[in-house]
């Protein structure tokens, strides 16, 4: 496992294209064995390849089902590539986008600035209970922060069958959520999507433009060099963590507060780790984040009208964000050789 | 770096492949499942419906197995952009973007499993399998030795815990004293839990067992079996599990329920209010086991039967729970 993630390591910085060619080469990749699958299920695969880009971006209505489900991912992505620049598998994407929900929901009966507040503060604490053990008792967080996302949906299981249940009683799920997001124009889009974005670039701004960015990436660099260079990196991995965990909890809270405006069991869906996938297929870089986030969105779209049309599962989606992991460990690894 | 060029251009190849259009007049249905059709459950019954209404209407049909919420919304719409006839969301969770949808597409009618959300072109269908099990509970109350019957269930869901309150009031409808245990293992697949609870029932004296537990009701079986304890199958003919020890099971047939949806959209005949499917519309049954049916006694056996009959008729109105 920990072979594994040093060779997810943010690579040594060096010239530019390769990094970004090996990234598209990835995308690509999937999508041609995607296309070649269908070969399998009885379909051509320039039709299984025209459908899945025509059901993506091809209309209007197909772009905006992809950017809306790139705003989670997106934020999820962030708070992959943070944790990891910072040099901790956070995985727990999951559960602090599940506390972010939480928070959110809670803090929307006092308005919609409270609300996104609400989702900022449950992913950061959540997340910062894995720190808090890692700190304590030296609790590796790859453990702490996947345990915690089964905690969090079991939360969530409590609060809506429980306290936060709907008025009427009939089934697990919440009322509808206080505030939320406003949509932009007459488009199925929501303001979140703006959040998001602003986020990729705030998030762009403090690893690459600050000091606190600076020494976040030297601490996932080489914790033993940031430490005797003065950095404090212990409390460096409490606020990497925190940024990290804020940024899942708010993927979530976007995503209640835009898309679903009610809370139920099923509301995670696996945000969180698709998050891991967008995260290093933009090589850990906040602003890649932004590409790779649009392309899982437009796969998983496009997956979902294949499905409609030619009748082969949606879990496709799935495949081509394992083909593109894979893809970019080969790549790199024979990069590194 | 030639490598990945090449590798760039295939996707562009492949789209020069000629795309084929289908076009045709045959009514269009749509079904969207919160999982995997494969599940061997839930979402594979639902599946196997859809498949029903291909085969006896002659439907186009299409499915989406929707992950996210997100997914919800677009596939709903999809189908009514599509200008789908019927689009199926198999949930109660399927409720709220049935009703946005229905706004946006007039012309496509909408339903949901379970739910309690009605527009003019949007209706839940309800099933009311606590028809069999109350007649379950009547059973069980007129062979009773002990006075007690115990209930295994898996989750606490409302539409668990109303077929229970049906065992509850029909076995209390024979004897007003009869008591009824019941055990929620808090999962739908630990055999071990379902068949601890089940010996503990049996302990406890209870001489005939429920369950609703989907997989884990094997554990409830083998207890049972052990212990020589009859009981009931549930949801599915489950009669040839445990035949030494199973009486009869509450039967839902919900491939039929799709069936019975489509065609009422298909004949013209979709009125919009919620859609209670039971024994009336042969949805829900009581299946016995004919050889452990010979040994109750006859006037059992002819009670259960004139209930069933004032059931079906309507005459009779079984309780259920609120939701």
């Amino acid at each position: 496992m920990s072979r594994l993630f040093r060779r997810l390591r943010p690579p040594t910085p060096d010239s530019r294209l390769p990094r970004i060619a090996i990234a598209i080469g990835a995308a690509l990749l999937s999508l041609v064995l995607l296309a070649l699958s269908g070969i399998a299920f009885g379909h051509a695969p320039g039709e299984l390849l025209s459908i899945l880009i025509s059901g993506s971006v091809g209309s209007k209505f197909a772009l905006e089902g992809t950017l809306l489900k790139s705003v989670p991912l997106l934020l999820t992505g962030l708070s992959v590539a943070i944790a990891f620049r910072a040099g901790v598998w956070n995985i727990g994407g999951e559960g602090q986008f599940l506390a972010g929900a939480l928070g959110a929901f809670l803090g929307a009966r006092y308005g919609m600035a409270a609300a996104l507040a609400a989702s900022l503060i449950a992913g950061a604490l959540w997340a910062s209970i894995a720190t808090a053990m890692r700190l304590w008792r030296n609790a590796p967080e790859v453990l702490t922060t996947i345990l915690l996302n089964f905690i969090a949906i079991h939360l969530l299981g409590y609060a809506v069958n429980g306290p936060l249940q709907e008025a009427s009683g009939k089934y697990p799920q919440s009322d509808v959520v206080a505030a939320s997001l406003p949509a932009i124009g007459s488009s199925e889009l929501h303001a979140g999507i703006v959040i998001a974005v602003v986020a990729a670039i705030g998030a762009w701004f403090l690893l690459y433009r600050t000091a606190e960015g600076l020494r976040l990436r030297a601490s996932g660099f080489n914790r033993s060099a940031a430490k005797w260079a003065g950095v404090n990196v212990d409390a460096q991995l409490v606020r990497a963590m925190a940024i990290s965990g804020s940024m899942a909890g708010l993927a979530g809270g976007i995503e209640l507060l835009g898309v679903t405006h009610r809370l139920f069991e099923r509301f995670a869906a696996g945000y969180g780790y698709a998050g891991i996938a967008v995260a290093l297929l933009a090589q850990l870089h906040p602003l890649g984040t932004l590409a790779s986030a649009f392309f899982f969105g437009a796969l998983t779209t496009g997956a979902g009208e294949l499905q409609r049309t030619a009748g082969i599962s949606s879990t496709v989606a799935t495949f081509g964000q394992a083909i593109v992991i894979l893809a970019m460990i080969a790549l790199t690894r024979r990069r590194n050789a | 770096m030639k490598r990945l060029a090449v590798l760039a251009l295939l996707p562009f190849l492949l789209l020069a492949c000629p795309r084929r259009e289908s076009a045709s007049s045959a009514m269009k249905v749509g079904l969207l499942t919160p999982g995997s059709v494969n599940d061997g459950g839930w979402n594979a019954i639902a599946y196997e419906g859809l498949q029903q209404i291909h085969k006896q209407l002659g439907a186009e049909i299409s499915n989406q197995e929707t992950k996210t919420p997100a997914e919800i919304d677009e596939g709903f719409r999809s189908y009514g952009a599509k200008g789908f006839d019927l689009a199926f969301g198999h949930g109660f969770e399927f409720q709220d973007a049935a009703l946005k949808a229905g706004k946006q597409y007039p012309k496509t009618i909408f339903i949901t499993t379970s739910g309690s959300s009605v527009a003019p072109n949007v209706s839940p269908m309800v099933f009311q399998l606590e028809q069999a099990t109350y007649l379950l509970g009547v059973i069980a109350a007129r062979e009773s030795k002990s006075g007690k019957a115990g209930l295994v269930g898996g989750i606490n869901l409302p539409s668990i815990a109303s077929t229970f309150l049906a065992f509850k009031a029909g076995a209390q409808s024979v004897n007003p004293n009869f008591e009824v245990k019941e055990i929620y293992t808090g999962n739908f697949d630990d055999a071990g839990a379902a068949k601890l609870a089940t010996l503990s029932l049996i302990n406890a004296g209870c001489d005939f067992i429920f369950h609703q537990s989907n997989e884990a009701g094997r554990g409830v079986f083998q207890a049972c079996q052990e212990r020589k304890v009859r009981c009931f199958g549930s949801n599915k003919n489950q009669n040839d599990m445990a035949p030494d020890v199973i009486v009869a099971s509450a039967v839902l047939d919900v491939p039929g329920a799709f069936v019975y949806m489509a065609r009422l959209v298909h004949d013209h005949q979709f009125q919009p209010h919620v859609y209670w499917l039971g024994m009336h519309e042969n949805i829900v049954s009581l299946v016995w086991n004919d050889k452990l049916k010979a040994a109750l006694s006859p006037q059992t056996v002819a009670e259960v039967t004139r209930i069933e009959a004032d059931i079906r008729s309507g005459k009779f109105e079984v309780p259920r729970g609120k939701f």
